[in-house]
């Protein structure tokens, strides 16, 4: 059964650390970098995401991301390179296009706070189950509903897929076309729309149902199958990267 | 008294007829009640009407009572009436959460909904997944199930909420024959543990074997309610296990002069 998430199971610390405190360091590693716009502490950051990663024994799937995203930030040093609106200095001329210092040098702060984000989301999602994330949620006070939402639509979705290819593959035995150019295979989507949706709206009232017999919209308190790791370890970590949110608001200020 | 049904009626928004019309019976703790009817007879309605999703989930016009351990379906909100009846529903997949990404996890669902400390949670967790022989599941995500283990899951489900009458809604129906078996083994449990179970099931064999009594269903009002002996005695509309049918045909009846319904009786007679 698929599932979609990038989570890597692991038991490091930083697996069994708070998902929101990962959530908290995500907004803040993402944030430092915009409010201090300093080649060096986007640097910092990057690093510190790095470390963590390695030690959360995940940096091998971040490397993958990141090969992953090279065509796309080709693309940003080619159009700042050529377009930048403070282009002034001519650097590499390659036959007609000429590609200016002050494109590039945009590019790459523009580049590196991408990466930046990537490192950072990376620590939050190959790290944490989304249903880990969503539960803590739920403690903190966001109605159990919508964390239901949430971590249902990250399970049935990939069940609805598995359906979709069920009938698929028993209208191709009845002879469908599903394969050649894209117009017989945009056609083959059609007949398939109507099980599926259809499928889907009776799994969904019976699936309320059987919502509602385990007690959903119980109106009492709610408990929680897993235990909350560590609250002091947690609230120390998270005294940490809030000082470091103020420290860099404080150093934008004063510089 | 365990449930008490006074003069239900219940027609659906938007439906033409009534679903249910003027039924009325009890059962006793610890019963094992069939239920059986034609197709759109209204035994879905009924088990409907038992839980309390009508009148709380389903639109409708309600009529009458129900009453289940003395408390009125219709002032009770379900949260509270599933700790009293649980329900299983045919289709095992459309029973899982879907929030829960193992097994084990997936019983806490209703547990956590109604606020259970942890303690207590991990022990009937542990004791539900035993006794349905799905321990051994317990990492493994439960759409990953077959769909006899998926049935089972939902009924081990049900029962950590501790209800003491369960309703299941032709539990088997979309099951390949080894789930059917599995799932009745685990009902078989249900009994030997003493619930109030109330079975609605298209296999008359199953019926026979486990029900203390049949209640009988035709467009929505009750028709009979008895013994399955006299049930399939005197309603030679519907289908009858093959037992009874066999005896009719050769024309052995059991001492009080009913065929019998079970392969347990059957046997003494065509030896004799
Ligand atoms: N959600 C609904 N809305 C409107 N009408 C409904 C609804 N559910 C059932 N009905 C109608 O109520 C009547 C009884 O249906 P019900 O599902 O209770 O029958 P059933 O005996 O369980 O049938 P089956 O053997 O097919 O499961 C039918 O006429 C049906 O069309
Ligand atoms: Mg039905």
């Amino acid at each position: 059964m698929k599932v979609y998430t990038l989570y890597v199971p692991g038991k490091t610390y930083i697996h069994k650390m708070n998902p929101l405190t990962k959530l908290l360091y995500l907004a803040v590693a993402i944030a430092i970098p915009f409010i201090a716009p300093d080649p060096a502490i986007t640097m910092a950051c990057f690093l510190i995401g790095i470390f963590i990663l390695g030690w959360a024994k995940v940096l091998h799937r971040v490397i993958y991301l990141l090969a992953m995203s090279i065509l796309f930030i080709s693309t940003i040093f080619i159009i700042q390179g050529l377009y930048y609106p403070g282009n002034t200095t001519p650097y590499l001329i390659l036959g007609k296009l000429t590609f200016y210092k002050e494109g590039l040098i945009h590019a790459m702060v523009i580049s590196f706070r991408l990466v930046n984000i990537m490192i950072s989301a990376s620590v939050l999602v190959l790290t944490t189950r989304p249903s880990d994330l969503i539960s803590s949620a739920v403690r903190r006070g966001i109605s159990p509903r919508l964390g239901y939402v949430m971590s249902s639509v990250l399970q049935i979705i990939p069940q609805m897929a598995t359906t979709a290819d069920t009938i698929m593959d028993a209208q191709k035995s009845r002879g469908l076309e599903t394969e050649g150019n894209l117009k017989t295979r945009l056609k083959a989507y059609i007949p398939l729309l109507g099980p599926l949706v259809l499928g889907s709206l009776v799994s969904a009232q019976e699936r309320a149902m059987a919502l509602e017999v385990r007690a959903f919209n119980a109106t009492g308190k709610r408990t929680f199958l897993q235990n909350e790791e560590d609250y002091t370890v947690s609230k120390a970590i998270n005294a940490i990267i809030i000082l470091a949110l103020i420290l860099t608001i404080i150093w934008r200020i004063y510089s | 008294m365990k449930i008490k049904v006074d003069n239900l009626g219940f027609r659906y928004t938007g439906g033409k007829e009534r679903a249910l019309e003027g039924i009325t019976f009890t059962v006793n703790q610890g019963e094992f009640i069939g239920i059986m009817g034609k197709n759109k007879s209204g035994k879905s309605t009924l088990a409907s009407a038992l839980v309390g999703l009508i009148p709380h989930f389903f639109k409708g016009a309600m009529r009458g009572n129900v009453y289940i351990d003395g408390l009125d379906t219709q002032e009770t909100p379900i949260a509270e009436l599933c700790q009293k009846v649980g329900i299983v529903f045919q289709n095992p997949f459309n029973q899982i959460s879907g929030a829960k990404l193992t097994v084990y996890e997936e019983v806490s669902f209703g547990l956590e909904n109604i606020g259970l400390p942890r303690n207590q949670m991990i022990e009937r967790i542990e004791e539900v997944l035993e006794l349905f022989g799905i321990a051994h599941l317990k990492d493994r995500n439960p759409f990953s199930l077959s769909g006899g283990q998926m049935q089972r899951l939902a009924l081990a489900c049900i029962m950590a909420l501790r209800p003491e009458i369960v309703v299941l809604d032709e539990p088997t129906s979309q099951l390949d024959p080894l789930g059917v078996e599995e799932v009745y083994k685990s009902i078989a449990k249900l009994k030997e543990k003493g619930l109030t179970v109330l079975l609605i099931e298209h296999k008359t064999e199953y019926l026979a074997e486990y029900s203390d009594k049949i209640l009988l269903l035709e467009n929505g009002k009750l028709k009979n309610y008895d013994t399955p002996e006299r049930i399939f005695g005197t309603n030679p509309g519907i289908q009858a296990p093959v037992y009874t049918q066999v005896c009719q045909a050769l024309n052995k009846p059991k001492e009080n002069g009913l065929y019998p319904v079970t392969l347990k009786d059957t046997i003494p007679l065509l030896k004799g």
